[in-house]
């Protein structure tokens, strides 16, 4: 049945058709040829994996995504689209799911800081990626982590050596850029930071409004003892693309990871992030928004899994669903047994700015030790009338009112973001999407 | 600390209600067919629109799959090893010719069935088994027009009422055990509220499972009419034994106009030992409907008992401006699980809902507060405010909560906050720098916790849910 749909059908030609980096490697054929085949059995995630609850693919599987963009390499125009911040500075740029070293730019990077495609890596040194591509099935695995596995044609390999300590940012960008057809792009990253090591990643994606492209991203990031690792995602995708990821962190000892995303583009948005404390003291701090208008959607899900003792989580979340869009969070806090200590809180505040838009959150704890303080919360309402009130009794027009109260309640997401340029980025792209937020 | 012998002691506490009635029953055999829904139907004399209603769950039920969602650990249930009917023999006309050893389990368990009755100004109809034995202080409830019966009386006296309302708040297929329940229902309570009436009095059924491998399937049916009130009260409590018993019962309240039920549940049913044997399943399916404007429906339970408790007290806030209420406490121990949390559905103007859930976990069981909260398009201005606490004692056990919140009207403000932790050390170290003993400090710190709730229950189950309580919690610190 669901081999008639034309999204699975698209999959299995662009299998066939398309001959992938790193082919001919018997393991790396037969981990493909494996995922390849878990995808027919399984198919897109449905609504009644709790997972996928709110979040609909139907739409999605009636449509056929291209192979690849065969002129990736070479597509002008994506120079222009380079948000402002990753203009100084290194960054590495992927085009249309393509590593493009012509507008990538990595040789100011310190010593101890390796960067390579994953084309790159499956060509020169294949053997070292093993134990990331050559994975078994397992039941964690939905469609597009299956789809990853057999179709990822390129991606980031990058390793911080122990020790080093990146001060300026690293810029990764993603382009979006229209092509013949609408293609569908896997990704498959690694960042890997070393004991002590301190990296800051700025990941931006951006496109051209009617691209239509599916981008399916999979990341592994390991976080080992005493490293910090400073994540900022601007997510300002093409008004038609669909963007998934999925980003698996596992933080060591004393590891620590602080994420900032601001979650304003695209049309089908999802970002998955299984933050694992393994370690003992390790921290995970994660503040995000997104702010939806027109038909956008968006699904936010942030799942902590605890399993170090006296590990730390806390979680700041705000949503603004305008017009017909629709909002998404779940977070859920997993103290496994012998977690003691650990200290988790998720809290997700949502505005909901129209009649036809509608917000589901979920927070969830699910606790197995008793030395533990978890807590969370979660709200739907709208801007409080007394405040605006009081804005406009002070001159303030009702629509700038309203455009004041919002980016306040966004810019929570913000707090804690640096250096101070890459704030003020955020900040003006969050100014300019208000305008957008209708009364 | 308590030292680890006290601690087993009090672990290994028998179960107080734990006690068998030897009475000869009348029962179906075990197993389950359109003929034994037949027979069954025919037993109780019940009109042809009964018999082909049961049997048209019973052939969707048919087509359903067992559900597996719930945050429970269970084997398959044998649904045909299952006798689905057992009655008390001789069926009593008064209270004077109810059997004087049915008459005894009551006096141990403490229901006030004899003149006390009255006294405490309790009607109480109680269950044993399947057939309602006795009603009490019906006289008094029949001068105001207050219909107070078994659901096996109701279908064959009041079938209008009946045939009006049964299965429109849960439906026949509304889910696996609803289906079966709507199937093989044995007996249960009906209430009816006529328009302005004040029932006189708290209205109460005990309900016990004393048969073996009887599994029991309540139906229970309440209606209150226009600017009618009602407060009911629902208490259980199931003596000892091995075998795993399934208890699927449904509950459904009707709230018209100005109408306000409140509905009171202490559940102490046998909770399987110290290892996790034995013990009732308690898969129930509770909703009520808030029908008409201005309508109130409150739900206040404590749970306590059963080795497997799952089950959602609901309310549809379908009338303007109706208000819903969930109050619950939520205890575990040893082996048990609880899977238990409410849905709010708003789809009036104005409606109101208010969630207060307390879980306390201890041993190696685990406790899960699941609710959702849904605002649907037209619930302009609708409000929901939720609070989920828990508290773990003991390094086994767990404590989860799912709370899921669906929003579709901008107006809408829903809050929702949860904790969870142990009994905190301060606290305990006050108490016990006052010279309280390390489990009466616990008892009072668990007892202060779950105050919000115990203040919802009627006067004599508050009493009985904070006994409860402590007995459930003897020793449980560790």
């Amino acid at each position: 049945m669901t081999a008639a749909l034309p999204f699975v059908q698209s999959m299995h030609a662009a299998a066939l058709q398309r001959r992938l980096p790193g082919s001919g490697l018997a393991w790396l054929d037969a981990a493909r040829t494996d995922a390849l085949q878990a995808f027919a059995d399984r198919g897109l995630p449905d609504q009644r994996n709790e997972l996928w609850k709110y979040t609909s693919l139907r739409a999605l599987a009636q449509r056929a995504f291209a192979a690849n963009d065969a002129a990736a390499a070479s597509r002008a125009g994506a120079a222009a689209l380079l948000p402002v911040p990753a203009r100084q500075g290194s960054r590495a740029v992927f085009v249309n799911g393509a590593f493009r070293a012509d507008l990538s730019s990595l040789d100011a990077l310190p010593e101890g800081v390796a960067v390579q495609s994953l084309a790159a890596a499956l060509r020169d040194a294949p053997e070292p990626l093993r134990f990331l591509l050559d994975k078994r099935v397992d039941d964690d695995d939905d469609g597009f982590t299956l789809l990853n596995r057999a179709l990822a044609a390129d991606g980031l390999i990058l390793k911080v050596a122990a020790g080093a300590e990146v001060g300026e940012p690293l810029h990764i960008v993603h382009v979006g850029l229209a092509a013949e057809a609408a293609a569908a792009f896997h990704l498959r990253s690694l960042v890997e930071l070393g004991k002590g090591a301190r990296l800051r990643i700025v990941e931006h994606h951006v496109g051209e409004p009617q691209t239509g492209h599916l981008t399916n991203i999979v990341r592994d990031i390991g976080v080992h003892a005493n490293a910090h690792l400073d994540w900022t995602v601007v997510q300002q995708a093409g008004a038609d693309a669909t963007l998934l990821r999925r980003s698996k962190v596992r933080l060591h000892d004393d590891a620590a990871l602080d994420l900032h995303a601001l979650e304003l583009g695209g049309k089908l948005v999802r970002h998955e992030i299984r933050a694992e404390l393994a370690g003992a003291r390790s921290r995970f701090n994660s503040r995000g928004a997104f702010v939806l208008h027109g038909r956008q959607h968006a699904d936010m899900e942030v799942l902590v899994a605890h399993r170090g003792r006296d590990s730390f989580s806390n979680a700041v979340w705000r949503g603004v669903a305008d017009n017909r869009a629709r909002g998404v969070v779940h977070g859920r806090i997993l103290v496994q047994p012998g977690a003691d200590g650990a200290d988790g809180s998720f809290y997700n505040k949502n505005l909901l700015l129209s009649p036809d838009a509608e917000i589901d959150t979920r927070p969830a704890l699910e606790i197995y030790a008793d030395e533990v303080k978890a807590n969370h919360g979660a709200t739907v309402g709208q801007l409080d009338e007394k405040v605006l009130f009081y804005l406009r009794s002070r001159g303030i027009p009702l629509e700038t009112a309203r455009r004041i109260l919002v980016r306040a309640f966004c810019s929570v997401a913000l707090d804690g973001m640096d250096p101070a340029p890459l704030r003020e980025h955020c900040e003006a792209l969050l100014a300019e999407q208000l305008p957008e937020v209708s009364a | 600390m308590a030292t680890q012998p006290e601690v087993q002691a009090a672990l290994s506490r028998r179960y107080d209600a734990g006690f068998v009635t030897d009475i000869e029953t009348h029962s179906l055999p075990p197993g389950l067919d359109e003929d034994t829904i037949r027979a069954l139907s025919a037993l109780k004399e019940e009109p042809e629109w009964m018999t082909e209603w049961r049997l048209a769950a019973y052939r969707h039920w048919l087509t359903m799959k067992h559900p597996n969602w719930a945050h429970v650990k269970l084997g398959p249930i044998d649904f045909q090893a299952i006798s689905y009917y057992s009655a008390p023999k001789n069926k009593p006309k008064s209270l004077d010719e109810v059997d004087p050893k049915l008459l005894e389990t009551y006096d141990k368990l403490g229901v006030p069935l004899h003149e006390r009755a009255k006294l405490a100004g309790v009607a109480v109809d109680a269950v044993f088994d399947s057939v309602s034995v006795a009603n009490t202080a019906r006289e008094q409830l029949a001068k105001v027009g207050v219909i107070f019966c078994s659901m096996s009386e109701a279908v064959r006296e009041h079938g209008g009422l009946v045939r009006k309302y049964l299965g429109s708040v849960v439906p026949q297929g509304d889910n696996f055990f609803a289906a079966l329940n709507s199937a093989v229902f044995s007996d249960g309570s009906f209430v009816f509220i006529p328009k302005g009436v004040r029932c006189p009095m708290e209205l109460s059924t005990y309900f016990r499972i004393n048969a073996g491998h009887t599994g029991q399937f309540e139906r229970t049916l309440i209606i209150a009419e226009e600017d009618s009130v009602v407060s009911y009260l629902e208490g259980c409590t199931a003596p000892m034994r091995d075998d795993n018993q399934l208890h699927a019962a449904v509950v459904e309240l009707v709230a018209l106009e100005r109408a306000s039920i409140k509905y009171s549940t202490v559940q102490n049913w046998y909770p399987g030992d110290e290892n996790g044997k034995g013990g009732i399943y308690n898969f129930v399916t509770k909703r009520g409907e808030c029908r008409g404007d201005d309508s109130r429906i409150t739900w206040t339970q404590v749970e306590t008992g059963s080795a497997i408790t799952w089950k959602y007290p609901s309310c549809v806030l379908r009338g303007d401006r109706s208000v819903g209420e969930f109050h619950s406490v939520a205890l575990t121990h040893h082996y048990q699980q609880a899977d238990t949390g409410t849905k709010m559905i708003h789809i009036g103007r104005d409606t109101k809902s208010k969630i207060v859930s307390k879980g306390i976990s201890a041993g190696r069981s685990q406790n899960s507060y699941r609710g959702l909260v849904k605002v649907e398009k037209g619930a302009a201005n609708a409000r929901n405010h939720t609070r989920c606490d828990s508290i773990l004692i003991g390094k086994q056990c767990g404590s989860h909560t799912f709370p899921y919140m669906e929003i579709k009207n901008p107006t809408a403000i829903v809050e929702h906050e949860a904790t969870t932790s142990k009994i905190s050390d301060d606290q305990m170290f006050y108490c016990r720098s006052r010279g309280i003993s390390e489990e009466d400090a616990v008892s009072l710190i668990v007892d202060g916790f779950c105050k919000q709730v115990f203040r919802e229950l009627p006067m004599e189950f508050a009493v009985e849910a904070k006994k409860l309580l402590e007995v459930s919690l003897e020793g449980a610190i560790g």
